[in-house]
């Protein structure tokens, strides 16, 4: 059932610019830093010993907060998909559970977001090697940096696409969603239990992993409470 | 008998509205279900309700003979539905919209080129939906509901939006469909006139009610003309003619003869006339349906 | 046109609007009251609070939010027909742009003055006693009210042209977030529209003009931003199908 309501997705989501944000997103983040580099490449240069390593750096800063500006943008756009002409009526009086409808949706975005963070480690590793950082590429930071985020970040997506599905008008979601944004931006001073502060990979620990195993956790939990308030919802 | 729906004390609240209420539903077999109300009555809250979109404050519902609680999927593996306005994906064509549903259904495709020629779409099946006229939309909304070949084809309004050569369409595709594909179908509408012409079992709903559930015979036969007659004593003239063995009824100091042969009803004035009654007055009452029905609700309401 | 504002603001009264005020001053007390900041020069306390406050409330949360307000005070003529309601009264399209303009900048000023209410309530939590730097609070407040002028036209030129509120925000962030680097250049930063906001309200600024950025910077750059993005919206909306 849930290999039948993907591939229905797949197809609605033809020409309503997800792919392209998905593009976009990991683009953006790189494309800053050719701006960064591009201006001041030299002082840039000056300030460590590991070019890769503060390029790597660099690039991350922005990654938490593309990504959960994604999320905001994703989960909404998939939300006002079917609220637009009100078809979850007609989704769910097809023989689907609901459970399922909710989970093919999560999947969906849980996929395109991963495609951007293997397009980010292409985009990063690309530009890498166009500034010329070096031979020692420390492709395990560039993974980690990749996709530790995209982990991390699962407990936001859960969280956003319950209230984006719930909610009929899209502002709650996305203010909700800018609250997020500015969480992860002050992230240094969030407690470690804050979910915004996951997709930094910061803790009291340095230990990256702990966020993402946290993420893992804490993102199933929060979707399985989402699919449950979206089932035991009357659709309108 | 053999209900494809049957709802029992099928109520639902939203706080203190109650849309819903205590509502008895039966479809038999192969028959084109007219589920008849004024605006707001609680039509499409019930539909809602059949088909597992909304959760019975209290009632239990049951199609093809199973809990819809308990198989709400395997259920809806054999119902079509078109809820109130249609639901599309503006993004895109009339055949992509279609296939984002067959790919949920697992039927063939050649089912999406059949449902779009029964509802004569296959011209602009290409065609992005966002520039259909309404009753586009509408007749996309039929075909979809159509498209895994149901055994019960729930239709909410289902005429909305069409023009006149439109609902003549769709009304003879609804008459079709139970003879050549046994179907049984629930179709709502707040037009009798509408519901006449294509139900064979109505089921009237005011106010979260089912004050009437019958075939439309036992409906048409409510509205066929009467019989008054206007007496000296009125009262003692019904009890005479109860007395003979004719049927008759007593109300507003008239006498009203159900039967209306002109045999019957010279037979009613011979014995009346012999038993020494003045008539005053022999008069043909008329009553269409529409005030049937709408003596029908507004009792609901009073009630 | 007092009607139409009337009946704009009527209509913009029960979208949850309250919800989305009252977020800004929230923003407001989470980051004075989670910053840490201190130097050991001797400047007015609440400069320091200004500061770090400042920072994230101007760079992002305000950008942002304006794009909200935008496509809530269009989400309503979006669904069911509302923008062939409206304009089939007798009102004129430019009318109503302007209504609707006037409306989203006054519940900005509100956001902005809420915002001035959450410093000075950070401020008594923690027990700051130096004088309350009035006259530059009051810069920083307006200024930043006045770098949203354009943001909000441009805002509201997408809210009517998307009927998602998806579609809006992405072009919002996709301008508002290079200005986190933009502020970090000299060269660049002052000519970019979205980081003019930051600018504004940034109190290290000159202080001898009426706002903390020069009155040609802030004619140009933001008069400019604003003529360009209020006639593209206007016009626009004058020409849309509906």
């Amino acid at each position: 059932m849930i290999k039948k309501l993907l591939s229905s997705d797949f197809l609605k989501i033809k020409r309503k610019g997800f792919w392209f944000l998905t593009f976009l997103g990991p683009f953006g983040v790189v494309a800053l830093q050719m701006v960064n580099y591009g201006v001041r490449k030299d002082y840039l240069l000056q300030q460590s010993d590991n070019d890769w390593d503060y390029y790597l750096l660099n690039v991350s800063t922005f990654t938490p907060l593309a990504l959960v500006l994604g999320i905001v943008i994703l989960t909404s756009f998939m939300a006002s998909l079917e609220n637009e002409t009100n078809a979850w009526k007609q989704l769910i009086s097809l023989p689907v559970s609901k459970m399922s409808v909710y989970l093919s949706k999560f999947t969906v975005l849980a996929f395109l977001l991963l495609i951007s963070s293997f397009i980010l480690m292409l985009f990063t590793l690309a530009y890498g090697v166009f500034l010329d950082l070096g031979e020692e590429i420390s492709y395990f930071e560039l993974f980690k940096f990749s996709f530790y985020p995209y982990f991390a970040g699962l407990p936001i997506l859960a969280l956003q696409l319950w209230i984006a599905t719930v909610s009929q008008n899209q502002g709650i979601p996305i203010t909700i969603g800018i609250l997020g944004v500015i969480f992860t931006y002050s992230a240094f001073i969030l407690p470690d239990w804050m979910i915004w502060k996951w997709p930094s990979l910061i803790n009291e620990w340095n230990e990256p992993i702990i966020n993402v195993l946290l993420g893992i956790g804490v993102g199933c939990l929060l979707y399985i409470v989402g699919m449950f308030d979206f089932t035991r919802r009357d659709v309108k | 008998m053999e209900y494809v729906v049957k709802t029992k004390g099928l109520t639902k609240n939203f706080g203190k509205e109650k849309p819903v209420t205590g509502l008895d539903m039966k479809i038999p077999k192969g028959e084109v279900y007219g589920f008849l109300g004024p605006n707001g009555a609680g039509k499409t809250t019930t539909i809602r309700m059949l088909l597992g979109l909304m959760k019975p404050t209290t009632g239990t519902i049951h199609i093809f003979q199973k809990d819809l609680r308990k198989e709400r999927v395997n259920i809806l593996k054999r119902v079509g539905s078109l809820v109130e306005n249609p639901s599309y994906y503006p993004h895109l064509t009339a055949y992509e919209n279609l296939e984002a549903l067959r790919k949920i259904l697992g039927v063939p495709k050649k089912k999406i080129y059949e449902v779009l020629e029964i509802v004569r779409l296959s011209d602009v099946a290409n065609k992005k939906v966002k520039g259909f006229s309404l009753g586009m939309k509408q007749r996309l909304g039929i075909a979809a509901s159509l498209l895994n070949n149901p055994e019960l084809l729930i239709l909410d309004e289902p005429t909305n939006g069409l023009d006149p050569s439109g609902i003549i369409e769709i009304r003879q595709l609804i008459k079709r469909l139970p003879a050549e594909y046994g179907m049984t179908i629930l179709i709502s509408s707040h037009l009798l006139s509408e519901i006449d012409q294509m139900a064979t079992t109505v089921g009237i709903v005011t106010n979260g009610k089912m004050i009437f559930q019958d075939s439309i015979e036992v409906m048409r036969m409510l509205s066929q003309q009467k019989i008054s007659l206007k007496v000296n004593n009125s009262e003692q003239a019904w009890r005479s003619l109860l007395a003979k063995g004719i049927k008759a009824d007593y109300k507003d100091d008239t006498v009203l003869l159900s039967e209306h042969s002109n045999k019957k009803i010279a037979e009613a004035v011979r014995t009346l006339v012999q038993d020494g009654f003045s008539i005053y007055r022999v008069e043909e009452e008329k009553r269409s349906l529409e005030d049937i029905f709408l003596q029908m609700t507004r009792g609901g309401k009073e009630g | 046109m007092l009607s139409i504002l009337q009946a704009e603001w009527y209509k913009l009264r029960k979208s949850k609007i309250l919800f989305i005020i009252f977020v800004g001053p929230l923003i407001g007390l989470f980051l004075g009251l989670t910053s840490n900041l201190s130097i050991d020069v001797a400047i007015n306390e609440w400069y320091l609070s200004l500061f770090s406050m400042n920072l994230t409330y101007a760079l992002l949360f305000l950008p942002l939010i304006t794009g909200i307000l935008a496509s809530i005070i269009c989400r309503y003529e979006h669904q069911a027909g509302g923008w062939k309601q409206l304009l089939a009264l007798p009102v004129t399209r430019g009318k109503v742009f302007i209504a609707k303009y006037v409306i989203l900048m006054l519940i900005v000023l509100a956001i902005q003055l809420l915002y001035l209410g959450a410093v000075y309530v950070v401020g008594m939590i923690k027990g700051i006693t130096d004088p309350f730097p009035l006259e530059i609070v009051w810069k920083s407040i307006f200024g930043g009210w006045v770098a949203t002028f354009p943001l909000v036209a441009l805002q509201l030129w997408m809210s009517i042209l998307f009927k998602s509120f998806a579609a809006p925000f992405t072009v919002n962030v996709i301008f508002t977030l290079p200005s986190i680097l933009a502020v970090n250049s000299e060269r660049f930063g002052p000519y970019y529209p979205w980081a003019q906001p930051f600018s504004m309200m940034y109190i290290g600024g000159n202080t001898d003009d009426i706002f903390f950025v020069p009155w040609d910077q802030l004619l140009t750059v933001v008069g400019g931003s604003f003529v360009l993005f209020f006639l593209g919206g206007y016009l626009y909306f004058q020409r849309k199908s509906v």
